[in-house]
């Protein structure tokens, strides 16, 4: 029971619920403004019956066609705390993955934390899988160290023989990924 | 820095190193370089417009604007000038300029696509409509491509929702721009979906539903495939304008069969089956039912449809909730259209019982069902709840005096109830001690309820949520709630703590910012309020730059129906209440922290560009961008909060943002009245400049007392905002502590005095007179005052701890307002000593002792001693404060409270020092300001 539409300027105001999550980021406005102006279709919220805003995801498409590297991003996904267990943020995946199927893409990523086991296991059951390391992705602002990530993939149905999950032996730095 | 032009080109190897200057911040060393260059080739421009970037960031605009203007006057051509001087103007704020330059860039260069794409952007930045049309134009035929075409077709939709004209937007501008369109159509132009996009929006905007639909279901809407359903959903849309109901109907169940969770389509299909029924609408005989297909019109199918979704769900892999949500929503329906149980859907306290053994242990539980227990009977209510409680396993165990349940599903379980029984209002209905009762066994389940009231119930909750927190230290509900019990409590030190800890940024700022901004200043946390006001200002401040960049990304991209989206959210956010206050308190906390003590009033006003004639706050379209509900609710709907509360809030706020406003506006007109900022030497200034400012002083003091006036009359209402709602302004406090009456006689005082000003000593026996007796209420009136702060901030009282926030309050009211009582006094200062000084003269001159001393100078003489006097009072007063605060050993306190365990005691005992030291706080920054104020005091015996 949600209607999932369209995220738009005015759900900024809104979104409390789900941003005051301590590993969600509340971003400036030109980052979510950039999204909106440039992928629009890759930004859905999902709203309750009683108009509360229960998550939402934030994704874009990028990368090579000729290198085969075109393909669907996720920038953000957070589902507010009361909403969890309802199988939400698989349900925006599969959105994400769906319009990244029709734009042709060869695959899915994103990146998550290591720490983040909840997530990582999520996105493992919905087949994703780790492809490489990025050493030091995530800085920390309180003096701790800063934190790897994963970045998991899913191959879409133009990458046939799933060349685009093949891990990688050895993680990378930020500066290396593109 | 931006890309620069060709390698090859010598000058770029003579720039970059000025480049890479500006680019690693080293402005000084920028502006050297560039010196250097200029002194070889001084025909370089582009290294001026560096320069002047690197004068600029150093905070030399006046010069970087010279310098500007200097190569923006030889209308350069180069695209280094040219993008140095854009990069420039967008750090001064000045937009307009670059629309100017690449005006006269195509001038010279008429065939450049890059520049006329330039200018499209410039305008597009200062939202210049009309011209971006002709520019767009221009674009397409230097180079026929289609989205130069289409920028053009999207300003003319721009200037038609910017048109004040309704009329002329829907005869003129989107009649243009549907023709435009039409003619691509024709020819066979269309490429791309942005363009059909376009279309579509164009149309719907005439109104033109059927042509809108035609588009969407016709050839051209094949090409709408990057948003998901985007054809379906906008024909739905169609479908609904046109009241098309077998089309919606069809359409909606076909969308409900792909996909039976989405709740937005239960409710198109139930709105139209019902409407179909009201119309007796029968399918035609030959044709298909509908465009859509089949096509439910009674509610017998309707029932089976929903009965059959219900069967569908349950082979499911993944519990929906929306087929069993839509039976309740059907029986709802059917109810308020008379009908009982003639449908056999069921008995809905039954439903939601099953509803409940299926997701009873999700967190949404609660709030999917409160939609629907107005289905229940209230005499139900209690049978209805212990029914669900029957079915949660919870076990007695030997050390717990209450059944607790085994796992996290029974406990979500348990919870839901909780939530439950407090909407149904069963813990509203009970008496103290059932409260209590209660109250103690959610603590011994882990669950905070909140019962308000007495003060020994706040403690008690700070004491639950803090020892919540120790063990849940991210839980944002938790630092929510003691946020605001802390603020009720004047509590302001925890508070910035917490929200810090919430890691609240940008547009949050914004919504939630109100939790801070209403009590820093309030309590006297002078600091963290500047601090709390400077992070909002600075976030409302770069929204207007921001928004621009991306409205020119979205004409890039093609995705126009972004571009109206995103003014008028840059407008929402510029219009925002919040943004007003911030910047009336902001500038009044400045003057009440610095004028006269670290620089003079006239500096600080002049430092603000304030002035007594400008008003800048967007009364009439002031919008509450606040998020109300950022704390959960579970309690029955008239305890909620309602529309009608955020509807009296929103007034209230403003009103209260008036009176702090025109304070403001008041105040910043002191210093033009001193004579010397306008010496008083001829008639004709008097006429233009000082005249006009004392009737613009008279004027706002007319609207200051009509906004008090109506001030006064809301409060009559005496409206209660639920506990958690939005919090009350300080407007009540400002009324009944008296600083609202001190204060609007001081400005009448201020015109009293320019009266005698402008009439000389002799013949105004009268005005000085008035003038005495205003310096004695005035004392009168801040002694009352000062006699509303008198008391003890905290205190043991029949061992339970009893608190007086709003002696907090009136302290820094009265602190406010002695300032300005200050101000004004130094005003009257500069308009005596002339006087006095021209007396003595004329003593000496005539060697007499017998030149009378007019009144109102003792009268002035008296008043400042007494202020003098007065004020010390205070900050003994405050000092007194302090050492009680410094001295109570709370630790030591044993209360007698026999509800609390003795380890929730060690968190009663953290609060109650929290407190304590917050409250010591606020009365030194206040005690140290009022000391400023004193030394001031000092300077005003003439």
């Amino acid at each position: 029971m949600t209607s999932l539409r369209a995220f738009t300027c005015d759900d900024l105001f809104r979104f409390n619920n789900i941003n005051l999550d301590p590993l969600t980021e509340t971003y400036g406005i030109p980052f979510y403004l950039q999204y909106l102006a440039h992928w629009p279709e890759y930004f859905i919220v999902a709203e309750a019956p009683g108009g509360e805003l229960m998550g939402y995801i934030m994704g874009k498409a990028e990368g090579s066609v000729a290198r085969e590297e075109w393909h669907g991003h996720v920038t953000a996904l957070s589902v507010a705390p009361e909403f969890r267990r309802l199988g939400l943020a698989a349900k925006l995946m599969e959105l994400l993955e769906e319009i990244s199927e029709k734009k042709g893409g060869f695959f899915v990523d994103l990146f998550v934390r290591v720490s983040n086991q909840v997530a990582v296991n999520m996105y493992k059951q919905l087949g994703y899988s780790v492809y490489r390391t990025v050493l030091e992705y995530y800085s920390a602002s309180n003096g701790e160290p800063d934190e790897d990530a994963y970045d998991m993939r899913k191959a879409l149905s133009r990458d046939m023989e799933k060349k685009s999950i093949i891990p990688l032996p050895h993680p990378v730095r930020p500066e290396d990924i593109e | 820095m931006a890309a620069r032009g060709h390698v090859q080109d010598p000058n770029d190897r003579r720039l970059r190193p000025i480049y890479d200057y500006l680019d690693n911040g080293n402005n000084k060393m920028a502006i050297q370089q560039a010196d250097k260059l200029l002194k070889k080739h001084k025909d370089l421009h582009c290294a001026k417009v560096l320069k002047a970037i690197g004068l600029q960031r150093t905070g030399k605009q006046d010069e970087a604007y010279a310098l500007a203007q200097e190569v923006a006057a030889l209308e350069p051509t180069d695209d280094n000038s040219l993008q140095a001087l854009t990069i420039l103007y967008r750090e001064m704020h000045r937009p307009e300029l670059v629309t100017k330059l690449y005006e006269a860039a195509v001038k010279k260069v008429p065939n450049s696509e890059e520049y006329h794409s330039h200018l499209f952007m410039a305008y597009a930045r200062v939202g210049e409509y009309k011209k971006m049309q002709q520019a767009g134009m221009a674009l397409y035929k230097i180079v026929p491509k289609n989205p130069y075409y289409f920028w053009s077709v999207m300003s003319l939709i721009m200037q038609s929702i910017s048109a004040q004209d309704e009329n002329l937007s829907k005869t003129m501008f989107l009649p243009l721009a549907e023709r435009m369109v039409e003619k691509m159509v024709k020819e066979d132009k269309i490429e791309a979906e942005a363009e059909v996009e376009l279309y579509y929006m164009i149309l719907e905007r005439l109104e033109k539903y059927q042509e809108a639909l035609d588009v969407v279901r016709g050839k051209l809407g094949e090409k709408l495939t990057s948003e998901l359903q985007s054809r379906e959903n906008k024909c739905m849309a169609m479908y609904k304008k046109l009241c098309r109901w077998p089309e919606c109907n069809a359409l909606s169940r076909r969308l409900l069969l792909k996909n039976s969770d989405d709740w937005q389509f239960y409710i198109t299909y139930f709105d139209s089956v019902f409407q179909l029924i009201d119309e007796s609408w029968a399918p035609p005989l030959e044709e298909e039912q509908s465009l859509e297909g089949e096509v439910h019109y009674s509610i017998e199918q309707a029932v089976k449809f929903i009965e059959e979704r219900i069967t569908e769900e349950s082979k499911s892999a993944r519990p929906l909730r929306g087929p069993y949500l839509a039976k309740l929503e059907l029986i709802r329906r059917l109810r308020c259209r008379g009908c009982n149980d003639e449908y056999k859907l069921g008995d809905p306290e039954e439903l939601m019982f099953q509803y409940f053994k299926k997701f009873g242990d999700k967190p949404c539980c609660f709030t999917d069902l409160k939609v629907f227990v107005d289905l229940l009977p209230s005499s139900q209510y209690t049978k209805f709840i212990s029914q669900l409680l029957e079915v949660i396993p919870l076990s007695a165990t030997a050390e717990s005096e209450v059944a607790l349940p085994a796992d996290i599903k029974a406990l979500q379980q348990h919870l839901c109830v909780v939530q439950l029984t407090r909407l149904l209002g069963i813990y509203h209905a009970m008496d103290k001690k059932e409260k209590l009762t209660a109250v103690r066994e959610l603590m011994l389940r882990y669950r905070h309820g909140l019962e308000f009231g007495e003060e020994t119930a706040v403690w008690q909750c700070l004491t639950f949520l803090e020892e919540g927190l120790s063990h849940s230290p991210s839980n944002a509900q938790f630092k929510l709630l003691l946020i605001r019990i802390y603020c009720r409590l004047g509590a302001f030190e925890p508070v910035a703590e917490l929200y810090s800890s919430l890691d609240a940024k940008h547009i949050q700022h914004d919504t939630i910012g109100y939790l801070l901004t209403r009590y820093a200043e309030s309590l006297g946390h002078y600091a963290a309020a500047s601090q709390s006001c400077n992070f909002a200002l600075r976030f409302f401040h770069s929204n207007q730059k921001d928004t621009s960049e991306y409205i020119i990304q979205a004409y890039k991209y093609g995705a126009f129906e972004k571009i109206p989206e995103f003014i008028a959210f840059r407008n929402r956010l510029n219009s925002s209440l919040h943004f007003a206050q911030v910047r009336t308190e902001r500038m009044l906390l400045d003057l009440l922290l610095e004028a006269n003590i670290s620089t003079s009033l006239e500096e600080s006003i002049k430092s603000m560009s304030l002035s007594p004639e400008e008003d800048d706050i967007p009364w009439k379209d002031l919008r509450d961008n606040r998020d109300l509900t950022v704390l959960f609710n579970w309690d029955p709907k008239d305890r909620d909060i309602s529309e009608e509360h955020r509807k009296l809030s929103l007034e209230e706020e403003t009103m209260w943002l008036r009176i702090r406003s025109l304070t403001l506006r008041l105040v910043s007109g002191l210093p033009t009245l001193s004579h010397t900022i306008q010496p008083k030497n001829s008639e004709e200034t008097a006429e233009n400049g000082v005249s006009s400012k004392i009737d613009t002083i008279r004027s706002l003091l007319q609207q200051l007392e009509a906004a008090v006036d109506s001030g006064k009359k809301f409060l009559e209402q005496k409206i209660q905002y639920p506990v958690l709602g939005p919090p009350p302004t300080r407007m009540a406090g400002f009324f009944s502590n008296g600083s609202c009456q001190c204060q609007t006689s001081l400005f009448y005082l201020v015109s009293d005095i320019y009266e005698l000003d402008t009439n000389g000593l002799e013949d105004s026996a009268e005005i000085q007179e008035r003038i005495g007796n205003s310096f004695k209420s005035l004392i009168e009136r801040l002694t009352d005052l000062f006699n509303k702060c008198k008391g003890d901030l905290i205190e043991v009282r029949d061992g339970t701890l009893k608190t007086q926030p709003n002696l907090l309050e009136n302290l820094v009211f009265f602190v406010e307002t002695i300032s300005i009582t200050l101000w004004v006094s130094s005003y009257c200062d500069s308009v005596l000593r002339p006087f006095k000084s021209n007396l003595q003269k004329k003593k000496k001159k005539k060697k007499e002792s017998s030149v009378a001393m007019p009144p109102v100078f003792t009268h002035f003489l008296d008043y400042v001693t007494e202020l003098q006097t007065l004020t010390s009072n205070v900050i003994d007063h405050i000092k007194g404060l302090e050492i009680i605060l410094t001295a109570l050993k709370l630790e030591e306190l044993s209360l007698k409270d026999t509800l609390l365990l003795q380890e929730e005691k060690k968190f009663t005992k953290t609060v109650q020092g929290k407190v304590q030291s917050s409250y010591h706080h606020s009365v030194q920054e206040i005690g140290e300001l009022l000391k400023k104020r004193l030394d001031t005091i000092k300077k005003l015996k003439i």
